[in-house]
């Protein structure tokens, strides 16, 4: 667990130093993250679902930074143990470059 | 039609809100059948006044109150209804081509197909239905506004009476046309002098309405 | 009983019942039968007005109406809207599925079944995917309400090389705004009281409600200047024109915001609690000067000066026009955000006369899951080559070259629908190389464009009359904030068949078949969920709206972007290395003996489908290049004169419209014009295509094309 906290803080300082393009120079390809995500996140974060509905545009890119920087606060915190490092990567890249306040912000597809 | 007794068409064009864009040619067209090479209505520009550099002015047959097309027709195959819309009877049309030339406006064309002169009607098919006529209809800034003189409170006689309103005319051969433009239109030089066919000289007594 | 046009050539063709009994309605016999009223929604460009389409007793349509309940376009239907008809009875339509024989361009077809249709072009997608991955077929769908199902096909398939027209036009545009306000504004033009327009041309191309409101704005009192190098309608009926040097509005409008900082004429509680950088600003525009800009656009510094002080005391019902094609010049989003910024400055956010933001029609999105393909490259071909692309946009510039070099990797497969890069794309000889670099190329489209002209398989699509719509959200300013939707008028003409089929039938072969597995009727009512009533509106009235709030929508709410408020300055273009502010760059000067070439339109030829369409070709039958008397007159060019126009790519030769409406550097002529279709009978060859003529540069940071650097020669020929 603390490596893997280790490892996203390590994304995390990575990618902030990357702001500014909407796919992540190398780390996290957003588009794998988008599969991903809504293989493993959104059958229960959705409208009816188990959780919150949640897409990218739901949180601003720092409050991104802030969930992935606490992923073992999450609820579901075991699911994530499932998932290997790039998988996060991916997802990351994905909400974060997608985010309310990102230059490219989802629109609903 | 006891109903059209009481009605007097006409149509009032504000020309400062046109922009030209010539929804007004093509809505007619379709609407009437109008032949390829022919148009029933069109948009004439100029240079502009108080600041504007150009003035757009839509235009058709004006439906005139002494119609020099009528007077010019040798069968009175055309003649102006009580509801103010100068018709056309194809059934007496000879296709002599009179008529053509003896609108000072050029309002008038030869259908090519039928060969019967053929003109602007204010779409008398649309208002049977209830309708205006297509060209104020499609207007995208409704500058032609449409209605019935007869009634006082139409918004057409609200704007005869509010509004300083001019005719297009050619002084020499003034037909009362019953289009009415918003004062300050350009331009308004154009209108000819009626001629016969080929050009030539059409004699006063030909066009000219008695009185 | 007589069966007109096209309905009679189609009845005698095919021969089939199916047609003949679909074309004669049952009331026929009733002597009584009237005109019966369908809604529906044009399609003759992106404004999709709704309108009453007119159907005689024998199932032709006779006239199409304005919808009186249509608020976007104000109840009214312009003249492409009513030539309509002669899209979907155009003698030229395409009418079966087409198999290229020969080389491209020659012309030569064999006419398919569908079944050998959709079977040949899912052998050879499947081929391109195994041989190329999925990522090897680009896609590009045009302003469609059935686009969303092409976009759906090519995530099932598995590519992301979607393009669309959006690279050709508006997102420079849309980079500034987005990137200043964090999102794309809406004009309320009805309510202002000061508009300045630069890089559009309202009155000519109709944007609804804005070409209408403008208008009546004006009847209000409300001014208009326009910058413009042609003498265009709007200029024409605008209370000042001025003929601004061509790619100089960046410096005009970084005076502006010189005066409006300098003679602090902002409201500075709006400027402190709604916009970020302010300070930066300053410093930036204090050496942009209306002394300096004058020399730049040359527009007089005294003007510059006084119209920056009128907007300021117009505020905020005043505006700079936001426009939308912005496809002009390699830093054309730098060039918006000028615009966006002195807007930023004059507080109109979110208020009457000024912008305002987006608003919620409330339809569903229907999700899917797509597949993920392992083997696919990482990212897009038009990835990298510009700053700060739009994923879901792209490059078509960038596109197209990508696939002529092979680089980064090999696309090979080209599926189009409803668009026209052959007459839009600048550098059609670079359209040309890409389109013979290609294995396969599949165009679905209503006639045969010139775009379909060079593909393998035609297939031929209906027109909006004749087919099943999904909803569609429309964004009406002040108007409304409404959705659409289309039902048949009447029955598909011939065999043609909507994209939507055409799409499930391929991924049914392609294996795909269960993420195309509902009508559009199932796709209706999911997007339909959370609105009950919608459905019948739409059937009532023929549009639906959702009264949401027009202002004050961002009361107690944060701006989308990294500062949460308006961004003058933009932090991430620094950390990026683009500029935060805009910079000025002059545009190249024009070279001597030479002339710029602009682009633009006309209220009435628009698209490159409205020159065959014969009620609108009457009005225009040829294009001409406009050029100022006075260099024509050094070329010895009379009025009606052929001319060649010659750029570095190509040339085009069409007569000679010489006017004072142009300034005497820059030549104009509109587009669609120059076809090589011979399948497009009234425009094949006629006039010139502004494509040939046009190079492509890009704007650096969206990877729109620049189509305004184009310098030419101009030579009469006899």
């Amino acid at each position: 667990m603390i490596r893997r906290l280790g490892s996203a803080l390590i994304l995390l300082v990575f990618l902030i130093g990357a702001v500014g393009l909407a796919l992540a120079a190398g780390d996290g390809n957003a588009r794998k993250g988008k599969y991903l995500y809504r293989k493993n996140c959104r059958t229960c974060h959705i409208d009816g679902g188990s959780a919150k509905s949640l897409s990218p545009i739901d949180k601003t890119q720092a409050k991104w930074d802030e969930a992935f920087k606490n992923i073992e606060k999450m609820p579901c915190k075991d699911k994530w143990s499932a998932l290997s490092e790039k998988d996060i990567q991916d997802m990351y890249a994905y909400l974060w470059g997608h985010a309310f306040d990102s230059p490219s912000p989802a629109k609903c597809e | 039609m006891s109903q059209d007794r009481l009605k007097r068409y006409a149509i009032v064009i504000d020309t400062f809100k046109c922009f030209d864009c010539k929804a007004c040619m093509v809505a007619c067209k379709v609407e009437n059948d109008v032949p390829k090479g022919f148009w029933r209505n069109w948009v004439r520009h100029t240079g502009g006044i108080g600041g504007r550099r150009t003035q757009y002015q839509p235009g058709q047959c004006m439906q005139c109150d002494k119609p020099s097309c009528v007077a010019a027709c040798p069968v009175n195959a055309t003649y102006k209804q009580c509801n103010g819309i100068v018709a056309i009877d194809p059934a007496k049309c000879i296709g002599c081509g009179n008529c053509v030339t003896a609108c000072p406006y050029g309002a008038r064309y030869r259908n090519p197909a039928s060969r019967f002169a053929d003109k602007c009607d204010f779409c008398e098919h649309r208002l049977n239905r209830g309708e205006e006529p297509a060209c104020v209809e499609t207007c995208p800034t409704r500058a032609r506004i449409f209605g019935d003189l007869n009634d006082p409170t139409s918004r057409i006689s609200e704007l005869v009476r509010q509004k300083k309103l001019v005719q297009v005319i050619n002084p020499k051969i003034d037909t009362n046309p019953g289009i009415f433009y918003f004062s300050g239109t350009l331009p308004l030089d154009w209108p000819v002098e009626p001629t016969l066919p080929g050009g030539v000289h059409m004699p006063e007594k030909f066009w000219k309405m008695p009185e | 009983m007589k069966l007109t046009g096209a309905a009679a050539a189609g009845a005698a063709v095919g021969g089939q019942s199916r047609i003949l009994h679909a074309l004669v309605s049952k009331t026929a016999g009733n002597s009584k039968a009237r005109i019966e009223r369908k809604f529906s929604v044009c399609d003759m460009c992106f404004n999709k007005c709704g309108l009453i389409a007119k159907v005689d007793p024998y199932g032709v349509v006779k006239k199409l109406d304005p919808n009186p309940k249509f608020l976007k376009s104000r109840g009214m239907l312009c003249a492409r809207g009513n030539a309509g008809i002669k899209q979907l009875y155009d003698p030229d339509r395409l009418k079966y599925p087409l198999l290229r024989q020969g080389e491209r361009g020659q012309g030569r077809w064999q006419r398919l079944t569908w079944d050998q249709a959709l079977d040949h072009a899912a052998e050879k997608l499947q081929r391109i995917a195994e041989k190329y991955t999925r990522c090897g077929v680009l896609f590009m769908a045009g302003t469609d309400l059935q686009s969303t199902f092409v976009h759906r096909f090519a995530n099932v398939f598995g590519s992301y090389n979607v393009i669309s027209h959006e690279s050709n036009c508006l997102l420079s545009l849309n980079r500034a705004f987005l990137d200043t306000f964090g999102e794309i504004p809406i004009p309320d033009m009805l309510n202002c009281k000061y508009v300045i327009m630069a890089g559009a041309n309202r009155f000519e191309a109709l944007v609804t409600p804005d070409s209408i409101d403008l208008m009546t704005a004006m009847q209000n009192g409300c001014k208009l200047v326009v910058l413009d190098p042609r003498f265009t309608k709007t200029a024409a009926l605008a209370n000042e024109w001025f003929p601004i040097r061509p790619g100089t509005d960046m410096a005009f409008f970084l005076a502006v915001a010189h005066v409006l900082v300098a003679e602090k004429l902002y409201d500075p509680r709006f400027v402190a609690e709604k916009t970020f950088g302010i300070e930066q600003l300053s410093a930036h525009v204090n050496p942009y000067t209306p002394e300096w800009a004058e020399k730049e656009c040359e527009i007089p510094a005294g003007d510059i000066r006084r119209l920056a002080r009128e907007l300021a005391a117009a505020a905020p019902t005043a505006m700079v026009y936001p426009g939308r094609r912005s496809s002009d010049y390699e830093n054309s989003t730098q060039i918006r955000r000028a615009f966006a910024i002195v807007n930023a400055l004059l507080g109109n956010w979110d208020r009457p006369g000024g912008l305002t933001a987006a608003r919620k029609i409330g339809i569903k999105s229907v999700p899917y899951d797509p597949p993920f393909y392992e083997k696919n490259p990482e990212k897009r071909i038009d990835a990298d080559r510009s700053l700060m692309m739009f994923e879901e946009e792209g490059s078509f510039k960038h596109a197209r070259d990508a696939v002529i070099e092979g680089k980064p990797y090999p696309v090979k497969g080209f599926f189009t629908y409803k668009t026209n890069p052959m007459q839009t794309g600048a550098n059609r000889s670079k359209t040309i190389e890409m389109i013979h670099t290609l294995d396969f190329m599949l165009t679905v489209d209503i006639a045969m464009s010139d775009t379909a002209w060079m593909a393998d398989i035609v297939l031929p699509a209906p027109s909006n009359f004749e087919r099943e719509d999904p909803v569609s959200a429309l964004q009406g300013s002040s108007a409304c904030a409404c959705m659409v939707m289309r039902d048949p008028v009447v029955p598909a003409m011939f065999e043609s068949r909507p994209v939507f089929w055409i799409v499930t039938e391929l991924s049914k072969r392609l294996g795909l078949g269960e993420y195309f597995n509902y009508s559009m009727a199932d796709y209706r009512k999911k997007q339909l969920e959370e609105l009950p009533d919608a459905m019948d509106a739409l059937l009532k009235d023929g549009v639906y709206y959702n009264p949401g709030k027009l202002y004050g929508v961002y009361e107690g709410k944060v701006f989308k972007t990294l500062s949460k408020k308006i961004e003058l300055y933009n932090q991430r273009y620094a950390d990026a290395g683009i500029d935060p502010l805009p910079v000025y760059e002059p545009p190249k000067q024009v070279p001597e003996g030479k002339f710029r070439i602009v682009v633009g339109r006309n209220a009435y030829i628009t698209q490159g489908s409205s020159t065959n369409n014969e009620l609108l070709h009457e009005l225009l039958p040829e294009n001409a290049l406009w050029i100022h008397p006075k260099p024509a007159g050094r070329l010895g060019i009379k009025p009606g004169d052929t001319v060649a126009v010659a750029s570095k790519v190509g040339k085009g030769i069409l007569k000679a419209h010489v006017t004072q409406e142009t300034r005497p550097d820059t030549v104009y002529m509109d587009s669609g014009y120059g076809a090589l279709s011979k399948g497009l009978t009234l425009v094949y060859a006629r006039g010139a295509c502004i494509a040939d003529i046009l190079e492509d540069y890009s704007d650096k940071i969206s990877g729109n094309m620049a189509m305004h650097q184009t310098m030419v020669t101009v030579r009469k020929i006899t």
